[in-house]
C-alpha cells in the first residue's frame, strides 16, 4: 500500500503496541480484537491512517482489504484528521425537540463552521450524530465520546472558550472541560 | 414504592465494590456459584416470568433453556449494551451508576447457561459507562470474585469488556455477534440461532443489560415476589424513559403496566411549559406515534400490541404542539435510512425511498397517492430480509399515516402555499 499513511511522522509508542498485542489474548479468535485495536489506534492518532489499519490487520490476521471494509462500516472511524476537538451534536428526536438546531447554530456563530467542516486552525470540527442515549438530558454533544448534556447556547459558548485555551493532552482537556461543566 | 433497579441512580459516581458488598451485593452470585445448579437458576428465572428488556420481550428463562447442557468446548453469554434506539437511555444509567448490579446479573446468567466467559458489548460512545465497568471488573478480579475460581467454587469466570464503534444496527443480536468477532456489523441469517451458532461459532445467549440487572433480585427474593409486580404476562419493574417536551425528563422505575399518562403527567411533570401534547411515542423510535387520547394505555407488551404498536424499550418521547408530525417523522426516516446495513435491497431501497416520500410532505409536495405509495414501500421492504429492521422503520411511518393522515396532508398543503409565496417573491422581487 502506498499513500500518505507512509509519510505519517508519528511513531507508535512501544507501550501502546504492547497494549494492542495483549488485547488479542482476550478472544478465542484474534480477530475479535480488531475493533478494540482500531479504537485504541484512533484514540492515539485522532484518525486511522493506512499504517494503522495495516498494523491492526497484522495483529489480528485479517487481510488489509477486509480491515478497510470493517473501518468503512462504523460511524466512529475516521480516515482523515478531524479537528483536535471533534464536536458531535445529536440531531435525533429528543435533542431536536429541545433545541439541538440552536446548538449547531451557536457553534456556527462562534466558530464559523457548519456540520462536516473544520476550523482553519484545526482546533474544532463539527458533525451531527444520531441518538447518543442522552435523550433525557438533551440537547447533548460528544467530544471523543465524552458527553456534554443539558446544553444551552451559553453553555456551548463557555465550553468553546475553554477548549480554545486548552493545550497539552487532548483527552485530559476534554475531561477537565466535562468536570467544569458538571460542577 | 420499593425499587430494585434504580436505587443508586441519584449518585454522581459509580457505586464501588466495597460499598456494593456492604449493601449485600454478590451474595446471590456467591450462593449460585457455591450451592445451586444451572437448572435451578434457569427454573427460578423461568418461573419469575422475566422477559427480555432489549425490545423483543422474549422470556429469558426459556432463552437460557435452549443452551446445550452437554458441552464440548466453550459457550458464551453476550451482553447487549449497544443501546441506540432513539428515546432510550436506561442501560446507560445502570452501567454508569451501578455497574455491579449488572455484573452480578452477568455472573448469575453465565452460570445458568454454563458459560465461563461473558462478552459485554458496549456501544463505542458510552465511554464513561465503559470506564465505570472497567473499574468494577478490575475490583472483582482483585477480590478473586472473577478469575480462576469464582467465590472459591473451582469454577472459572471472566468478563471481557468490548467497545463497539458506532452503528445502530449492531444492537440487533446477530449483527452484534459479527461486530464482536471483528466483522462488519451485519445481521446474520437465522437459523442457525445464537444458541446453536453464536459468538465465534459457539453456543451463545445474548441478553440485554436491564434484563440481567433484574436477575439478582429474582434470586434473592424469589419468583413469587417478582410476579407480584407488573402484569400477569409481563411481571416486574421497567426503567421507563421519558424524554422530549416534558418538565422532568428522566428514567423512572415503575411496574410494567403503568399508564403512559402516569409516567408523563405525574412523574415527568407533564408537557413542558404547560403546552398541549401533539403525540407521544411509547417505546423508542420504532414504536411510532400515538395520539394523546391513548395516554391511558398501560405500558406493557400486550396492551401496546392491542394499540397496533409495541412496548419496545419503554422510552416514551413527548411531542408538543408546535412540532409537526411530518417533521418528527422525517427525523426518524433520515435516521433509519442512515442506519440500514444495506445487505438486503428491499430494506436498503425502502428506507431511502420512504425518506424521500416523507421529505415531499415536509416540503409541501405531498400527493394524495403518496399514502398508498408509502404503504406499498413498507410492505415491500419487509419481504425476504435478514432481520426485522424494516418493521422498525415502518413504525413511525405507518403510525403517522394511521393517526395523523389529515394533518400530513394539511401541513403539506400549507407549506406548498408558503413555497409558492417565497418562490413568487424570488421571481418578482
Ligand atoms: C434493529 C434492531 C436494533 C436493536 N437494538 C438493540 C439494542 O440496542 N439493545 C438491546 O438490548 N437489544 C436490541 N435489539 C434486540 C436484540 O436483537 C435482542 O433481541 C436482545 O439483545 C435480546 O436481549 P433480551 O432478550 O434480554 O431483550 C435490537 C433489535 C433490532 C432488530
Ligand atoms: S433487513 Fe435491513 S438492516 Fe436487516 S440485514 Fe437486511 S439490510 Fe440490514
Ligand atoms: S435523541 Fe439525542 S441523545 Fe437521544
Amino acid at each position: 500500500m502506498s499513500g500518505s499513511g507512509e509519510a505519517e511522522p508519528k511513531v507508535l509508542p512501544e507501550g501502546i503496541l504492547a497494549e494492542l498485542r495483549a488485547l488479542t489474548a482476550h478472544y478465542p479468535q484474534k480477530r475479535g480484537a480488531l475493533l478494540p485495536i482500531l479504537n485504541r489506534l484512533q484514540e492515539w492518532r485522532g484518525h486511522l491512517a493506512p499504517v494503522d489499519m495495516r498494523l491492526a490487520g497484522e495483529l489480528t490476521g485479517v487481510a488489509p482489504a477486509d480491515v478497510f471494509s470493517v473501518v468503512t462500516f462504523y460511524t466512529m472511524y475516521r480516515q482523515r484528521p478531524a479537528g483536535r476537538f471533534p464536536l458531535g451534536v445529536c440531531r435525533n428526536i429528543a435533542c431536536w425537540i429541545n433545541g439541538s438546531e440552536q446548538i449547531v447554530a451557536t457553534v456556527k456563530d462562534e466558530l464559523g463552521i457548519a456540520p462536516g467542516e473544520t476550523t482553519a486552525d484545526g482546533r474544532f470540527s463539527l458533525e451531527e450524530v444520531e441518538c447518543l442515549g442522552s435523550c433525557g438530558t438533551g440537547p447533548c454533544l460528544e467530544i471523543d465520546s465524552r458527553y456534554f448534556e443539558n446544553l444551552t447556547p451559553d453553555k456551548v459558548r463557555a465550553l468553546l472558550a475553554r477548549l480554545s485555551r486548552a493545550d497539552g493532552d487532548r483527552s485530559a482537556a476534554i475531561l477537565a472541560a466535562q468536570r467544569e461543566e458538571r460542577a | 414504592m420499593k425499587t430494585y433497579l434504580s436505587n443508586e441512580f441519584a449518585r454522581r459516581d459509580p457505586l464501588l465494590l466495597v460499598e456494593a458488598q456492604a449493601k449485600g451485593r454478590y451474595q446471590q452470585a456467591k450462593r449460585v456459584f457455591t450451592s445451586l445448579t444451572p437448572e435451578q437458576v434457569v427454573d427460578e428465572v423461568k418461573n419469575a416470568g422475566l422477559r427480555g428488556r432489549g425490545g423483543a420481550w422474549f422470556p429469558t428463562g426459556i432463552k437460557w433453556s435452549f443452551m446445550p447442557k452437554e458441552l464440548k468446548g466453550p459457550s458464551y453469554l453476550v451482553i447487549n449494551a449497544d443501546e441506540g434506539e432513539p428515546g432510550t437511555f436506561k442501560d446507560r444509567q445502570i452501567m454508569e451508576k451501578d455497574p455491579h448490579l449488572l455484573l452480578e446479573g452477568i455472573m448469575i446468567g453465565s452460570f445458568a447457561i454454563r458459560a465461563q466467559t461473558a462478552f459485554l458489548y458496549i456501544r463505542g460512545e458510552y465511554l464513561t459507562a465503559h470506564d465505570a465497568l472497567a473499574t468494577a471488573i478490575a475490583e472483582l478480579e482483585a477480590a478473586g470474585i472473577l478469575g480462576d475460581s469464582a467465590f472459591g467454587s473451582g469454577r472459572p469466570m471472566r468478563i471481557v469488556l468490548h467497545r463497539g464503534a458506532g452503528a445502530y444496527i449492531c444492537g440487533e443480536e446477530t449483527a452484534l455477534l459479527n461486530s464482536l468477532e471483528g466483522r462488519r456489523g451485519e445481521p446474520r441469517p437465522k437459523p442457525p440461532f445464537p444458541a446453536v451458532w453464536g459468538a465465534f461459532g459457539r453456543p451463545t445467549s445474548v441478553n440485554n443489560v436491564e434484563t440481567l440487572a433484574n436477575v439478582p433480585a429474582i434470586l434473592e427474593r424469589g419468583a413469587a415476589w417478582f410476579k407480584t409486580m407488573g402484569t400477569a404476562q409481563a411481571p416486574g419493574h421497567l426503567l421507563f424513559g421519558v424524554s422530549g417536551a416534558v418538565e422532568r425528563p428522566g428514567c423512572y422505575e415503575l411496574p410494567l403496566g403503568t399508564t403512559a399518562r402516569e409516567l408523563v403527567e405525574k412523574h415527568a411533570g407533564g408537557v413542558k411549559g404547560g403546552k398541549k401534547m401533539r403525540a407521544f411515542i411509547p417505546g423508542g423510535a420504532s414504536t411510532g406515534f400515538l395520539p394523546p387520547d391513548r395516554l391511558d394505555v398501560p405500558m406493557d407488551p400486550e396492551s401496546l400490541r392491542k394499540e397496533g404498536t409495541m412496548l419496545g424499550t419503554g422510552g416514551i418521547i413527548v411531542i408538543p404542539e408546535g412540532i409537526e408530525i411530518v417533521d418528527a417523522a422525517r427525523v426518524f426516516s433520515r435516521f433509519f435510512r442512515h442506519e440500514t446495513c444495506g445487505q438486503c435491497s428491499p430494506c436498503r431501497e425502502g428506507s431511502a425511498w420512504s425518506d424521500q416520500v416523507i421529505g415531499r410532505f415536509q416540503n409541501g409536495e405531498g400527493r394524495a397517492e403518496d399514502f398508498a405509495l408509502l404503504e406499498d414501500i413498507m410492505r415491500g421492504s419487509k419481504q425476504r430480509t435478514i432481520c426485522v429492521f424494516p418493521e422498525a422503520f415502518a413504525g413511525p411511518l405507518g403510525s403517522a399515516i394511521k393517526h395523523f393522515r389529515s394533518e400530513l396532508t394539511q401541513v403539506s398543503a400549507q407549506r406548498a402555499v408558503g413555497r409558492a409565496a417565497t418562490e413568487g417573491t424570488a421571481l418578482h422581487g
